[in-house]
């Protein structure tokens, strides 16, 4: 098995006259990769903040409030789970466009903020709340936003972190929908602008380690939240496909 | 009243984008699926079922059912068995290493666009790392990515790769539920490492098993990142998915019509595999 070290040393076994630091500068004059690496964690940082405060009200809905159809909407949130993205690519493209939104990051944002899985990792953690605590702080004379606020929330804060974060990491290596909204340059999200470098300068011999060197930024961040939070990532995703 | 204020802030707003980009698209796809729109025009007619007619009786469609089927199958079971592999390794020879782990899992977080230009470079057919070993080895060399019958084999090399290591991660939690003395009985009555595993490991995780398929299928069925990157379908449409397909009608040639009817089989399709697995499941899941 070969790991991400293998995109470090690759190109120095095989060019090993190249100084690896110029092929940084060049591939970084060649593209604006620092702005696309912007863009990428900026949309992603407000896609899941959006996906947790909208999931979290929903999840608190669909666990303490009784109203009528609430089966049939956590069935339909069950189904779409299942169902393909790329089954709602058309429409979604046409409405984006019909509110102009087409080729913006906003665009980017906002089709992304409904996300199922957050919403059935929150659900999942709520039951999980003991009653009691939630029926201590009404007789306190809490309403429902205080109950959400300070005590589903910090009794499911770890739940929340790694719905986080796998949303951040999908969200930062989503690559079809955003090559299908954004057209011009300067809002490429990285995966987006790494393809379009490739395809650019072509797969010749003499710019693999641009390439390369290019892949290597585009790596650098999420590998460096991965090996702080590793622990958690593992834990996470376990735990939660298990639940869920 | 209150009530009511309350309901419209707690559902009503997570609701709008969950409506918007989720269940009325599902719908619009569903309805555009009868008409012939191509997306620049205003007019479109209702064609009813004459999209569906089209998919149904062209050879591209059934090539791209083909080689989603191929790859689905060709992804799914390795990853699983090389996913239950590494973590039963991990248990039992490098006891749960977490450094080990991390390399393992550390593709699933690297975007599939970076992960898949790498591979084409080690798939090159002069200059790749993988040609140049099978060179020192003496065995053929295929020009991977450019030919026809390799393209998608190289495809589903890097789809296994990514993969496996995120099914390690639910193997290993589910190997660590296993209680320890069931291996004991085992001991005591002299069975073999294969009987272990036929009879206590494998049974005992098949509701992990059940899950990673029916999750690793629908991935699979929605493969595109690596496709895009690696082949764009090519050489001659050898690794062109039904997702794909739907992409170039959707977005290459504007026919929306096609395109969403394309969408709807996807769909019906996925619901199909899910509920055959789900029934057959009750035979070989052991809760």
């Amino acid at each position: 098995m070969k790991t991400t070290e293998e995109i470090f040393s690759v190109p120095l076994t095989l060019f090993p006259e190249t100084l690896q630091w110029s092929n940084f500068t060049g591939a970084l004059e060649l593209a604006p990769f620092w702005l696309y690496m912007f863009n990428s964690a900026f949309t992603s940082v407000c896609i899941v903040v959006l996906q947790v405060v909208l999931s979290s009200m929903i999840a608190y809905a669909l666990t303490q409030l009784k109203f009528r159809g609430k089966s049939l909407l956590f069935n339909s949130i069950l189904i779409t789970y299942m169902l393909p993205a790329a089954a709602t690519y058309v429409p979604s493209y046409i409405l984006l466009s019909k509110m102009g939104l087409l080729d913006s990051l906003t665009g980017i944002v906002i089709s992304n903020v409904a996300s199922v899985f957050t919403i059935f990792l929150l659900r999942q953690a709520f039951l999980q709340v003991p009653k009691e605590m939630i029926e201590a702080a009404r007789s306190e004379g809490a309403n429902d936003f205080t109950v959400l606020m300070r005590v589903m929330i910090p009794m499911c804060k770890s739940t929340i972190f790694i719905a986080s974060l796998i949303g951040f990491v999908s969200m930062y290596n989503n690559y079809l929908w955003p090559s299908l909204i954004v057209k011009s340059q300067e809002k490429y999200l990285i995966t987006v602008g790494l393809n379009r470098f490739f395809t650019n300068v072509g797969s010749f011999a003499d710019t693999w380690p641009l390439i390369m060197a290019a892949n290597v930024l585009t790596v650098l961040p999420l590998l460096l939240l991965f090996v702080l939070l590793n622990k958690w990532f593992i834990k996470g995703i376990s735990d939660n496909g298990l639940k869920g | 009243m209150k009530r009511y204020g309350l309901l419209l802030f707690f559902v009503g707003i997570p609701l709008i984008p969950l409506l918007a980009f989720w269940f009325i698209p599902m719908f619009v796809s569903l309805w555009l699926s009868t008409t012939d729109w191509d997306y620049i025009s205003p007019e479109y007619n209702h064609v009813m079922l004459e999209n569906y007619q089209t998919i149904l009786t062209s050879d591209n469609f059934y090539a791209a059912l083909k080689n989603t089927a191929f790859f689905s199958v060709m992804t799914v079971i390795p990853t699983i068995i090389f996913g239950l592999l590494f973590a039963s390794l991990l248990k039992n020879v490098m006891k749960g290493s977490t450094l080990l782990k991390s390399l393992l899992f550390s593709p699933w977080i690297t975007p599939m666009v970076a992960m898949s230009i790498v591979w084409t470079w080690i798939f090159q057919p002069d200059i790749g790392l993988l040609n140049q070993l099978l060179g020192l080895l003496h065995l053929p060399q295929p020009s991977w990515l450019t030919d026809s019958n390799t393209a998608m084999w190289a495809i589903i090399i890097v789809s296994i790769w990514k993969n496996a290591g995120w099914a390690m991660i639910f193997y290993a939690d589910a190997l660590s539920k296993i209680p320890g003395e069931l291996y004991e009985v085992g001991e005591i009555e002299g069975t073999s490492w294969w009987q272990n595993n036929r009879f206590i490991t494998i049974p005992l995780v098949s509701p992990t098993t059940l899950f990673l398929i029916i999750i690793s299928l629908i991935d699979a069925i929605q493969a595109y990142d690596q496709i895009q990157v690696m082949t764009q379908g090519g050489p001659a449409g050898s690794t062109r998915t039904l997702l794909y397909l739907y992409y170039q009608m959707a977005f290459e040639q504007f026919n929306m019509g096609q395109a969403t009817a394309l969408s709807t089989i996807i769909v019906i399709l996925t619901g199909l595999l899910a509920f055959i697995l789900f029934y057959t499941s009750k035979k070989w899941v052991h809760y």
